[in-house]
Formats: structure tokens, sequence, C-alpha cells
């Protein structure tokens, strides 16, 4: 069996006054890291016209969505009507004015609402974006130090793919890549980790989908995501200091992932992102998901 | 609103030059990815109060389509990619960000550079030559090839997959071991490597975190890849059929007379699409020497917006840019199952480019996905042979096989 991720703060730590100094930096170092990233992620939030503070509605496309008037699938004020009509692999969006394509990824402006496709190939999903961001922004935990974890990743019990919902709540085609196991008190908790390819490209990330004690008191209700940091060899980060809400968190436009099988603390992870409201959106098991 | 942005940075920076620290100049640049640093080179330069610059692998370069200095702040741009460098200039260094925008969150790397230039960095002999690789992912493992030779720069080279290669990678050397890396502003990839006994293993890294690995026998001239030609099959029962618009808005056919017993190369291809750009030197080549002789080239392109006037205006730069003497015609988007539904007589079609062989009777003859570009050395060189060959063979088809 695997030995437990230890903590990364921890093991350089304590011994002895020189390691202590020795391992200032270090921590320091990661944690502006992590401050950084949230820095970067608020500006993404504000700015992005596809940024989860201003969708308003999310759906899979199906054969056809209809945009625009109050008795459409989706009503926008001052729209005329649209539909976005997926036909094989690809999605078209026709108006009177005419019929344009849709390609993944690339926001399409229609009025004062941006559109955007995502997911597979016959199974595509339209998120609307308004122009005016909501006031939500993300609120953390204090930086802890001793919440981040350093080990090995154990080899998946059964190789293969799964279809879940993304932080995006789009489905993405996932591949085990394994679990890691993690002590927190008196706890030990195999956390099941899946790798989410990015549409394309060769890259992808390695993403935790947990529960613990703090959710529905003081974290988002149906859980949070955090990615597994490759460091060298077979050794990973855990840094829950990074964890985040799936977009549903922001907006009830977006569905919310299912909780993974497994992946849940007895015990609160009082670290990485917060959430103050109620539920929004409950949890919606996606299509193939465990 | 972002011009003017430039122009009062441009001043500013003209008031900077002279009180001392100057970005211009040759920088040793890195993305500092989970697995290590990697490696490429900037150059900025002067022309009166703006600034221009390239950034290299090696020896290939592509200019920035923009620079911005203000104070100490320099914003390298690549508008083709929506991605920026920022960076903060102190003496001898440069320390900031790579950002591009994403759907799940922003995508950033840290960035960081020192000035000078880079040492070309030789590999030993053993390193280099063709290397039938396999790489080990989550989602299963899959063949690629490595190209390792020595460049002006020092080691260099490329990886092919079934499907295409992934571009000029330049790297460095220290014993056993190596390092190369591609960065055009989107692609972030580096491939490290070391050999033991007659094994190279390594590491593929792409973007900030994704790390597959690897492992590389020297190969044998058995294929490795499966063959560009198995990859795309077609409908041969009937004429191969294409109905699409020029640049002009005509609508140009295969049933059209400048097509009527000819020997047809449709090149599927996209503006956006490096490996595009690597083949159409070669189609143009082509049909310059065998033209009169009856070879007709007609190109669909697969573009980004779907918009007839922002694709067109990419189209016709890209014609511009090559001196294309063929019709380009606007087939659609650049979605893989989007391009297979406008030419429902293909079936598996995966890449850009493909090329479609036609006969004289305008019925498909060879479909070949992807194309080596130059920098997989030989096999651009036999490619162009083996492209030469088929077009000769179907030139010296009977006319009676016409139709």
């Amino acid at each position: 069996m695997n030995s437990p991720f230890r903590m990364a703060a921890r093991q350089a730590g304590i011994c002895a006054l020189v390691l202590v100094l020795l391992d200032v930096p270090a921590v320091w170092a990661q944690t502006s890291g992590v401050a950084a990233e949230r820095a970067e992620y608020m500006a993404w939030l504000t700015t992005a016209a596809v940024s989860p503070l201003r969708a308003i509605a999310q759906q899979p496309i199906g054969s056809v969505v209809r945009l625009g008037p109050s008795n459409s699938d989706v009503p926008l004020a001052g729209v005329a009507e649209h539909r976005v009509r997926q036909q094989g692999g690809s999605v078209m969006l026709e108006s009177d004015g005419g019929k344009r394509a849709m390609p993944r990824g690339l926001p399409i402006r229609v009025g004062a609402y941006t559109l955007s496709v995502g997911g597979a190939a016959g199974r595509a999903v339209l998120t609307v974006f308004g122009d005016h961001p909501s006031d939500k922004r993300p609120e953390y935990y204090e930086l802890q130090p001793a919440l981040v974890f350093v080990g090995a990743l154990a080899s998946p019990e059964q190789r293969g793919t799964v279809r879940v919902l993304g932080v995006d709540g789009t489905e993405v085609e996932a591949a085990e890549a394994g679990s890691v196991v993690v002590a927190l008190g008196d706890e030990r908790v195999r956390l099941r980790v899946l790798r989410m390819p990015t549409q394309g490209s060769e890259e992808s990330e390695l993403e935790i989908f947990f529960r613990d004690g703090t959710n529905g008191r003081g974290t988002y209700p149906a859980g949070r995501f955090v990615q597994l940091v490759p460091e060298s060899g077979n050794r990973y980060r855990l840094d829950f200091n990074r964890a985040r809400n799936p977009f549903c968190a922001y907006s009830s436009a977006y569905p919310c992932p299912a909780p993974w099988r497994g992946n849940a603390f007895r015990s609160p992870v009082e670290a990485g992102e917060r959430y103050e409201g109620v539920g929004t959106a409950g949890p919606e098991p996606p299509a193939g998901a465990r | 609103m972002r011009a003017t942005g430039w122009a009062a940075w441009a001043t500013a920076a003209a008031l900077m030059i002279g009180t001392g620290e100057s970005p211009v100049g040759p920088w040793r640049a890195a993305l500092d990815l989970a697995g290590g640093p990697l490696s490429f080179s900037v150059t900025i330069t002067r022309h009166g109060s703006t600034f221009a610059g390239t950034l290299c692998n090696g020896t290939v370069c592509q200019p920035f389509s923009a620079i911005g200095v203000r104070g100490d702040s320099i914003l390298l741009e690549l508008a083709d990619y929506s991605a920026t460098i920022s960076a903060r200039l102190d003496g001898d260094s440069l320390t900031g960000v790579y950002r591009n925008v994403g759907n799940r969150g922003p995508r950033v790397i840290p960035f960081r550079a020192a000035r000078g230039r880079r040492q070309p960095s030789p590999a030993p002999a053993p390193l280099l030559g063709r290397w039938n690789a396999t790489f080990f992912s989550d989602f299963g493992s899959s063949p690629r090839v490595l190209e390792l030779r020595n460049g002006t720069q020092g080691l260099e080279g490329t990886i092919i997959s079934n499907t295409g290669d992934y571009g000029h990678f330049a790297g460095s050397v220290q014993n056993d071991s190596f390092t190369l890396t591609h960065f055009d502003g989107s692609f972030v990839y580096m491939v490290t490597g070391t050999l033991r006994g007659d094994t190279l293993r390594g590491v593929f890294h792409a973007g900030l975190r994704s790390q597959t690995t690897w492992l590389a026998v020297r190969a044998s001239g058995a294929p490795h890849l499966k063959a560009p030609t198995e990859i795309t099959s077609a409908d041969t029962s009937a004429p191969f059929r294409f109905a699409f618009p020029d640049l002009k808005g005509r609508l140009v056919r295969n049933t059209d007379r400048r097509f009527q017993g000819k020997v047809v190369m449709v090149d599927i291809f996209g503006s956006w699409c490096p490996t595009c750009h690597d083949a159409a030197p070669e189609l143009v080549r082509l049909y310059r020497k065998y033209r009169d002789r009856g070879l007709e080239i007609v190109g669909l392109a697969y573009e980004v917006s779907g918009d007839t006037a922002v694709d067109g205006r990419q189209v016709r730069r890209y014609r511009e840019k090559f001196g294309i003497p063929f019709p380009l015609l606007l087939a659609g988007i650049n979605d893989t199952d989007a391009a297979a539904a406008t030419l429902p007589q293909l079936r598996g079609f995966t890449s850009f480019p493909t090329t479609v062989f036609l006969g004289r009777d305008g019925r498909v003859r060879l479909v070949r996905a992807g194309f080596y570009g130059p920098a997989t050395g030989a096999q651009h060189a036999r490619q162009r042979l083996e492209f030469e060959r088929e077009v000769e063979r179907l030139l010296a088809e009977r006319e009676g096989a016409r139709e």
C-alpha cells in the first residue's frame, strides 16, 4: 500500500532550527504562488467574456436550441429569434440575417450577449453569457501551509475513461489516473484522480473532486475541485489552498458535477475557496459517471 | 483603444531610453513548467520610438505582433493566439508571465529571461537519428517518431505522430540527456530524454503541467507510425464531389470544366494550421511543374470564424503569402467533425492538411493525411518525392480512364 501524502511544510521544518529557517523561503514561495494564482483567477473572472460571473444559461443543444423571444428555450431581451443547431459534429447559429458556424471554444457575440459552445461532437453544450458580471467574488480561507501534501500517485485499479462534468459544467471524457492517500487528523482518505483533457491540445490536468466537513458550512455544498500538481518523478503536490468551486457556485446556469465515489473527508478542510450562499443547482449525475 | 495605449507606451519608452535600462537586445527566455524550464529566445529591437521583436526556437523565429514598453514594464503580444507575455525589467533580467485566455480559467505560465544569447549545444552521435517512440498516458499508449539532428544552433528536431509533426524543436544536451522545446505562443511543448544503453527514456511536457512518459528505440526501418495513406479512406465508386464558393463568392464544383480530365489534388487546409503552411510551398511547386501536363489543384479552406468576410481575409492573406496560383475555396470551419460532414465521401477524416489525389476520371486514388514539414528533415524530402511520383503516375494513366 502507499504511504499517505506527507505534509510538505512539516517534513522539512520541525526537526531543527536550521531546517526551519531553510524551510521559510520554500513555504513563502509556495504560498505567494497561490496568492498570484488567485489574483490571475480574479482578473479572469472579472474580465473574461466567458466568465461564470456573466453566465445566464447553459444547456445541451440536442438538435436545436431557440434563443431570443420570451417564449424561446433561452429568452434574451432585445434579441430577435436565433437558433443554435447541431448537425453531425458541427454547430450552426441561424437567424433571419443568415447562418454561421460556431466553432468550439470561440465565443460569438449576439447583441449584448456572448455565446460559447463546448462539449464533444454530437453532445455539444451551449453557454450564454450576459454583459454584466454578478458581484460575486471568490472568498478564501487563510493560507494553510499545513494543508499542502506531497506524495506518490498510485496506479488506478482499472484503467479506462469516464464521462464526468468539468469545473465548467461541460461533459469531458476523463481518464482514470489513479489515487492518492491523504492522512488528515485521524482519517486516511483515498482520493480518486481523473485526468481531464483540454479540447484541441495535448494538455490535460489531474483533477480531484472532493467533499469534506466544511461543505454547506463555509464551502460549496456539492464539493470542490483541486488539481494535483506533478513535481519530479512520481511525486505530486496536493495543495488544498488551491481548492476551487465548480462554476455552479457562481451561477445556477451551470449544472453541478455529481460527487465522485469516495473522495470524502469527515473532517473539515479549512483551506481554499469558501462559499457563503445556499446551494444553487443540486448535484446532477452526468451520463456515464459512476 | 489599444493602439492609443501603445502610442502612449511607446512615447514613454522613448523617454526612458537614455535613462539606463533598455529591453533592447537578445534574451535567453524560459517558461517555468512544472517539469522544468522550457527555453527559447527573444530578441527586442528599437526603431525610432517603437519596439519590435522575435520569438525563436533555435533558428525558427516569428515576430511579436506588438511590443509595449512603459517604464520597467514590457508587454510582448502574439495576436494570432490572443497571447501575451508581460514582464518587469530589472537590469539584466525579465520576470513575468505568459498568458492566454481559457474557457475554464486563465492559462498562465511563469516567464523569465536573462540577457544574452544561447550557446549552440550539439548532441553526440549516439543521440542523433530517428527513434521509434511510444508515449504512455492515462488515455493509453500511442506511437511517435523522434527525429534528432544537429543544426547550426546545436540539437534540433521534431516529433511526428500518425497525423503530422509538432513543428520545429530546438534543444540542448548534457552528457547523455537532452531537452527539446517548442513554444509558438500557443503550443507549449518540451521533450526531455536520456540515453541508457540503446534505449531513450523521457517525458513529454505539454503546457504548465501535462507530462507523458515515453521510451524509444532506434528506428529499424520497419514502419512504426500508421502510414499517412491508411488513416483516411474514401468512396471510390463515384467522382469526388465538392462545391464551395471561391474568394469572390463564385461557386466552384468538381464538375467545372477546369477539372475535367485532369489529375486533381484537393488540399484540405486552414490558414490557422502551421502544418498547412509547411505544405503550401510544395503544392505551389508541383502546380508550376505539372500544370501544363494536366495537373489541377484546389484548396478547401476550413477556417476559424465561419464568418465569410473574416475567413476570406485570412485565406487571401494565406494565398498572398505563398503566391498560390490555384483556386482556394471557403469550405467551412476548422472542426474535424464539421469538415468531415461537408465531405461525406471521406471516411476517418482526422487531420489538417489532408491531400486527396483524384485520377483523370475524378475518382479518389489516394488520401494522404497530414504533411511532414521541413522540420522532419529526411521525411520531408521523402514525402516531396512521393507526391511527385503519385502525380506522375496519375498523369500517365490512360486518357481512356476518363469518364
